[in-house]
């Protein structure tokens, strides 16, 4: 349904694709849709942003590329492509295999992914010594290079601390150094930022963008920031209530936002560098108020350039004239910003 | 009292004095005894004026909650100094006059769940603190305050955990106003909220601050938030005030090396300008306030330190131009590039691919 | 990977927003809708209730009179007559008819089982109340009290009460009911310590509410979740102590009056011959017991702050 329209120039193969993927939660409430109709892909080295606030379905569609939903409550149904190869269809054995070596993640707060009660080298050698079949020396002086590379001076010396002996901002470099061990393709970052101080979260970022550049590993990044977005990504898709409704590389995103959920964050945002004074114009109602997008838009209760056809018929992710060759173009509204039809 | 005094009221109706909050860090079960102390908050002048909105500003550790409650005396014990708010001392009040004194400051929370008692309804928690300060409390009441921060009517029957994030946290500012405060003082108010959502909670404060004269103190980690919404911004670093002034001001000529950080660091969502500016990396993370640097707090970190002077003797804040106050040795050199940064690694641009 | 799940958002059908048209539903009545759709709960629920309505109904149910040895005759020491057109359930060792006393037992366990139970949770929330609330001093005193009286086996401290004030039902209550006063002085003091710290207490001082109003309107009623919840497995507790401290010989003096410990002693003797006496009210204790734990085991999830949308 995304089909690109500029097939003219070949595209590099992508590394990660995702086709249609839904996943549906059965509860004691019923089932509840989390992601539906989600496409996206990622090409070697290509930092690609999912953005959304909460319920937006961005941080499950990220766990359902890892494999990490609950088998029992989650039905996962469409496709993931990695490398070729359809992760849906992987062994629970096969894939545990490609966690770490091939994809690793990044979560939000350091100190719950962290065992509180083994030492940080131990929990970087194990990843080498599952993974990369090193013996215990191997893997521990492996995991002192891995620190340092994550910024943490004499790491080596420090293998022995226990996370809450270091601070967020250790623990996230920690996290990362974990997830780097073995060299992964794809690293999906779920909010890595988001429980740290600005300054903090400067370093961590700048980490990423050396890191990643360096060794052509390809990053999805999960966040609600903008900000962060628009210093990091080359490709955006913007979710609400489990869908993509936006998909663009970043500059014109951000310059000439077409969907009014995207507009409407943009100009909700305080910015640092806007003229004080300047009026936010916010979204009214919250995410909670999104509707079924069976009815029609989920975003329709919240929207400025509502029509009736929106409360009436779901919208269809459309392609778009692709701003530039072998990025996403897509969009999901009836009555998009600069082509009100009233 | 006051100096400023005179026939006509203060222009400021917050005045902080050299405030320390320090905790004692005690060691022993049976026997207690204070191994050190954390100094959370550590000699703070700080001037709120009538009407305005002051933004405090600072990263995790910086004190700027502690102070927040301090000055509210809130659970936190003040080591020295004074506040005085409309000329009255409330630092040495106790039991039922600092109970009174509540109703004129009020205080708006991060977590509007959790600041909400889930048991009680809304008409309960809206009405109960008026009665406590002898509010006239009537049918119309409630109605008038829900409509003030634009909830329904019907929400009064309703419960705080059948509520969205956005519209508990208009619950709290209800429930604040209804006091009938001159002063709030919220901490953190959107930071536990959707992005979407923000924009309508600092919209609401704007405006209620119009229609019924309310003085600000607006605590947050977030910059653009709190430039957004400021007259005043005060910088905190490590328990102190680090730079002071007019919100543009502050944002066009930043003179603290941590204010130029800090701005540096915050995301811009656009791509032109991240693409563009250059960040001020900062080394390491923030010393703990148990054990603060000697000297200037900030020296660990700071990328413009000179020897000795830095580590050895804390600035004060000092007035740079007028309303621009700055706690820095340098402040001058750096601003002219007679000093420049230790380490030009420490510089990054950014610059990813393409689009 | 050492990373953990992070909880899983619910979906855009979470939580009613503007449009919503709920009118109030406060926390008990949410925990009411989640306990009716436990089946666990449920079970529990008509195993408790079926056990009052037989207890509150014992002598219209009965088919005799209570403790009656008319057919003492019948029994011989080698047998006790089984079930038969007169007595559905045989008769017990002492000759009196088997049905009959098993449901009087329940009247006595219930009687028994709530007097001590609300005796130890009224003594042990006024402890617990005074040291969560007003804190300091009394908090040091009041907990050191109750640890002592923790550190002691609470069957010993039964033993200890019946042995001191003799044998008589009375004096069964108050074992079992001192033995749980630390309990529920604990529990009731540890809730009010962890609510004291919550957001909502400092708003409320915040807004300048008198500090007892706190304590009593803000804290006590956060705080009585658990405490519910014991006191519905403490019944259960009780129950099987009533049992326990009837067949260590320490219940009611009275041999006659039927209840389902004394009545697994009387059977011990004759548990070679004649399991089903023992079994009876081995099996009414465990249904009882069972049912309260379930029910209990229910409302504490039911009540679980984490539950609430």
């Amino acid at each position: 349904m995304t089909t690109m329209t500029s097939a003219t120039t070949p595209e590099p193969a992508a590394l990660l694709d995702v086709r249609d993927l839904s996943v549906v939660f059965h509860g004691s409430h019923g089932d509840v849709e989390a992601v539906s109709e989600v496409s996206f892909s990622v090409r070697p080295g290509e930092h690609v942003a999912l953005v959304g606030e909460s319920g937006s379905g961005k941080s499950v569609t990220s766990l359902a590329v890892m494999g990490l939903l609950p088998t029992r409550s989650a039905k996962v149904e469409g496709s993931i492509r990695y490398d070729g190869d359809d992760l849906l269809a992987m062994t629970d054995h096969e894939r545990r295999d490609l966690r770490g070596a091939e994809m690793a993640m990044i979560f939000q707060d350091p100190m719950t992914s962290l065992n509180p009660v083994v030492p940080i080298g131990v929990q970087i050698g194990e990843v080498l010594q599952r993974h990369k079949a090193m013996t215990g020396r191997q893997a521990r002086n492996e995991s002192g290079d891995l620190l340092a590379r994550v910024g943490i001076a004499d790491g080596s010396r420090r293998l022995g601390e226990y996370p809450h002996q270091l601070s967020g901002g250790m623990r996230q470099r920690v996290l990362i150094a974990i997830a780097l061990a073995c060299e992964p393709r794809l690293l999906i970052a779920d909010e890595p930022t988001t429980a740290l101080d600005v300054t903090i979260q400067a370093q961590i970022l700048e980490l990423l963008r050396e890191l990643v550049s360096g060794t052509g590993t390809a990053l999805v990044m999960i966040t609600h920031d903008l900000g962060v977005v628009a210093g990091l990504c080359d490709q955006v898709h913007v979710m609400y209530a489990g869908r993509v409704v936006e998909s663009a590389p970043r500059r014109p995103l951000f310059a000439r936002p077409r969907h009014p959920y995207t507009g409407g964050l943009l100009r909700s945002i305080p910015r640092l560098d806007a003229p004080r004074g300047e009026p936010l114009t916010p979204i009214p109602g919250s995410p909670n108020d999104a509707l079924s997008w069976a009815a029609g838009c989920a975003f329709a209760p919240r929207c400025g350039n509502r029509i009736d056809r929106c409360t009436s018929q779901t919208p269809e992710l459309a392609a778009q004239h692709a701003y530039e060759p072998g990025y996403e173009q897509a969009l999901r509204c009836f009555n998009p910003i600069g082509e009100e039809t009233s | 009292m006051n100096p400023e005094v005179s026939g006509g009221r203060d222009e400021v109706l917050l005045r902080v004095r050299g405030l320390k909050v320090h905790f004692p860090i005690t060691r022993g079960i049976v026997l207690q005894r204070t191994v050190g102390h954390v100094q959370a908050v550590d000699g703070v002048d700080l001037d709120v004026r009538r009407g305005q909105t002051m933004g405090l500003v600072g990263e995790s550790g910086s004190g700027k909650s502690t102070l927040g409650r301090g000055i509210l005396r809130l659970g936190v014990p003040l080591t020295a100094g004074t506040v005085e708010y409309d000329g009255v001392d409330i630092a040495s009040l106790r039991g039922e006059q600092l109970r009174r004194q509540r109703s004129a400051m009020q205080m708006v929370f991060q977590d509007p769940m959790a600041s909400l008692n889930p048991r009680q309804s809304v008409e309960n928690l809206i009405t109960e603190p008026m009665r406590a300060h002898g509010k006239p409390v009537d049918t119309t009441t409630v109605a008038r305050l829900l409509e003030l921060v634009g909830l329904p009517r019907s929400a009064a029957l309703r419960y705080p955990h059948e509520f969205s994030g956005g519209q508990r946290q208009r619950l709290g500012i209800a429930r604040a106003i209804g006091l009938e405060p001159a002063l709030v003082i919220a901490d953190e108010p959107v930071s536990a909220l959707d992005v979407s959502v923000q924009a309508q909670v600092l919209n609401l404060l704007e405006e209620l601050q119009q229609r019924l004269g309310l003085t600000y103190l607006v605590i947050a980690h977030d910059l653009a938030v709190v430039r957004h919404v400021s007259d005043d911004v005060a910088v905190m670093y490590l328990g102190g005030i680090v730079e002071q002034a007019g919100s543009d001001d502050l944002y066009r000529s930043p003179l603290h090396p941590y204010t130029r950080a800090l701005m540096s660091a915050v995301p811009v969502p656009d791509p032109e300008v991240e693409d563009r500016r250059q960040r001020i990396l900062l080394r390491g993370d923030i010393p703990s306030p148990a054990a603060p640097p000697t000297g200037c707090r900030f020296h660990t970190r700071c990328p413009y330190r000179q020897q000795t002077r830095c580590d050895d003797e804390r600035p004060v804040l000092r007035e740079l131009r007028p309303g621009h106050r700055v706690a820095c040795h340098f402040a001058e050199e750096i601003d002219s590039g007679a000093i420049q940064p230790a380490e030009a690694a420490q510089m990054v641009g950014t610059a990813p691919a393409s689009p | 990977m050492t990373a953990q799940l992070p909880t899983l958002p619910t979906g855009p059908a979470a939580g009613p927003g503007d449009g919503a048209t709920v009118v109030g539903e406060s926390l008990l009545r949410g925990a009411w809708h989640r306990l009716r759709r436990s089946p666990l709960a449920v079970a529990g629920a008509v195993i408790v209730l079926l056990f009052v309505l037989v207890a509150l109904a014992a002598p219209l149910l009965a088919p005799y009179e209570p403790a009656s040895t008319q057919w003492a005759g019948d029994v011989t020491p080698q047998s006790v007559p089984g079930p038969s057109a007169d007595h559905v359930l045989g008769l017990d060792s002492f000759g009196s008819d088997m049905l009959t006393q098993l449901l009087y037992g329940a009247r006595q366990s219930l009687i028994v089982g709530v007097v001590s139970t609300l005796l130890g949770l009224s003594v042990g929330a006024a402890l617990g109340i005074s040291a969560g609330g007003l804190g300091g001093k009394v908090d040091t005193a009041v907990m050191r009290l109750v640890d002592i009286l923790l550190s002691i086996p609470s069957l010993l401290l039964a033993v200890s009460v019946a042995a001191v004030m003799g044998q008589s039902q009375l004096s069964v209550m108050i074992a079992i009911g001192v033995a749980q006063v630390p309990i529920f002085a604990r529990l009731l003091r540890g809730s009010m310590l962890s609510q004291s710290r919550s957001d909502y207490v400092l708003a409320a001082g915040a807004l300048g509410i008198r500090r007892r109003r706190i304590v009593l309107g803000h804290v006590l009623p956060n705080s009585l979740g658990p405490t519910i919840v014991q006191a519905t497995l403490s019944l259960a507790t009780a129950i099987i102590e009533v049992a326990a401290l009837s067949f260590l010989g320490l219940g009611d003096s009275d041999p006659a009056v039927a209840e389902w410990g004394r009545m697994l002693v009387a059977a011990q003797e004759r548990f070679g011959n004649d399991p089903r006496l023992a079994v009876y009210p081995g099996v009414c204790i465990a249904i009882t017991a069972l049912g309260f734990t379930l029910f209990g085991e229910a409302l504490r999830e039911a009540l679980d702050p984490r539950q609430r949308r």
